[in-house]
């Protein structure tokens, strides 16, 4: 750059448009909302719900599971959309915490009662392949929308702000996910499908530099009052 | 700000024009190291950040914490750019590009006698003359210059190194 700043602030007042506020960050979330949770009850109608998921309905464990795994989702979502904020309070960072210690003390506290009733057998560990993709499938269009929506804000900490968007993606997966997939075994939940959810969010924190980046956030036309000056 | 994200150009000016020496008080106080032009860069990096993301300003905060955020980032960024550049560069005080500097003078300045050249190649095995003749003169690859000789690419690799030292032997004794 050797364009006068004088000169660059002239030709950003030339360009300037008007723009709509971006909303707080709990309208976003909602917004996303709006998009994630009709798209996973899509999926959940088309692979067909399990059939014992009323009967489930009434046992306390399976509905802390699944609350918190929402929770996760939300809270998460919540603070990404806090994170492409300037000078926005960085305790938004901590939503996620609580619900996901309630999810992960749940499945431990689940680990231990297998363990006290059915003894080392009640924490047997077999593969199960299916949750992988199944939490990708579920989470897939919530993944989309929530990088659109992130992308219009400012990339200040890319990493982070991915990490939590793939955070809230997935945890919205795995919410869908154990709608029609009957696997209760708390040790299989903690590992295949929590572990799918911690992978998925470390995967999308590695792509965080390449999604969120301010080449990609400042325009072409932006940029142009750089290349030509007046 | 606010006036500025509805597209007024009067109200944005003077809110750049207002807030650039602030920008760039508190750049000059953060990297004193830096020359004048740099400085100026990272400003106008900062300007042209804050217009990017000028949607991201919630007319029920305070302006000035919003900003300071985007210039603590931007900030940050271009030490990480500096960083990341410093590490793949080599620091050269002068480039050896005239002839009487030694590092521009390489070995193969001294071989300026192609008949010298021509001779020591002939003087070369078959073997090793058609090797040097594919690789080196005709510039063909290891598997192009194989599959012509019908013989295989570790052969063909002796060859060349070997005749290479041949007529470095030659070529320095007849200097």
């Amino acid at each position: 750059m050797t364009m006068d700043t004088e000169k660059l602030i002239e030709r950003l007042a030339e360009i300037v448009e008007p723009v709509r506020p971006l909303a707080r960050p709990w309208i976003r979330t909602a917004a996303w909302l709006l998009i994630a949770i009709p798209y996973v009850a899509l999926v959940v109608f088309v692979v067909s719900p399990r059939a014992d998921l009323i009967s489930k309905a009434s046992e306390w464990r399976y509905v802390i599971e699944q609350f918190a795994a929402l929770a996760t989702g939300i809270t998460a979502a919540t603070a990404a959309f806090a994170t492409v904020i300037p000078g926005y309070d960085r305790k938004f960072l901590f939503f996620p915490v609580l619900p996901l210690a309630i999810w992960l003390g749940s499945l431990g506290d689940g680990c231990v009662k297998d363990w006290i009733h059915f003894g080392p057998d009640g924490l047997s560990l077999q593969p199960d392949w299916f949750c992988f993709p199944a939490i990708v499938l579920v989470g897939a269009v919530p993944a989309i929308a929530i990088a659109v929506m992130l992308r219009r804000g400012a990339p200040l900490t890319p990493h982070v702000t991915s990490a939590l968007g793939g955070l809230a993606a997935a945890g919205l997966g795995n919410f869908g996910l154990r709608l029609f997939h009957s696997q209760d075994a708390s040790l299989m939940v903690l590992v295949w499908q929590v572990g799918a959810v911690c992978v998925l969010a470390a995967m999308a924190a590695l792509a965080g530099r390449y999604l969120l980046n301010w080449r990609s956030i400042i325009t072409t036309k932006d940029r142009s009052v750089l290349l030509h000056p007046s | 700000m606010q006036a500025a994200q509805g597209g007024d150009t009067e109200a944005y000016v003077l809110l750049l024009k207002e807030i650039t020496p602030r920008v760039r008080q508190i750049v000059r106080g953060q990297r004193r190291f830096l020359k004048i032009e740099d400085i100026e860069d990272l400003v106008q990096d900062i300007l042209l950040s804050l217009h990017a993301v000028r949607a991201t300003y919630d007319p029920r905060r305070p302006f000035m914490p919003w900003l300071m955020a985007i210039t603590r980032h931007r900030l940050a960024d271009a030490a990480r750019r500096y960083t990341r550049r410093a590490a793949h560069e080599l620091q050269v005080e002068n480039i050896p590009v005239t002839f009487s500097d030694e590092g521009s003078n390489i070995d193969s300045d001294g071989y300026r006698d192609p008949e010298a050249l021509r001779q020591a190649i002939e003087d070369l095995s078959p073997a090793q003359r058609a090797a040097i003749e594919m690789l080196k003169l005709r510039e063909m690859s290891l598997k192009e210059a194989a599959a012509a000789r019908g013989t295989s690419i570790g052969a063909l690799k002796v060859s060349v190194h070997r005749a290479m030292a041949t007529l470095r032997k030659a070529l320095i004794k007849d200097s």
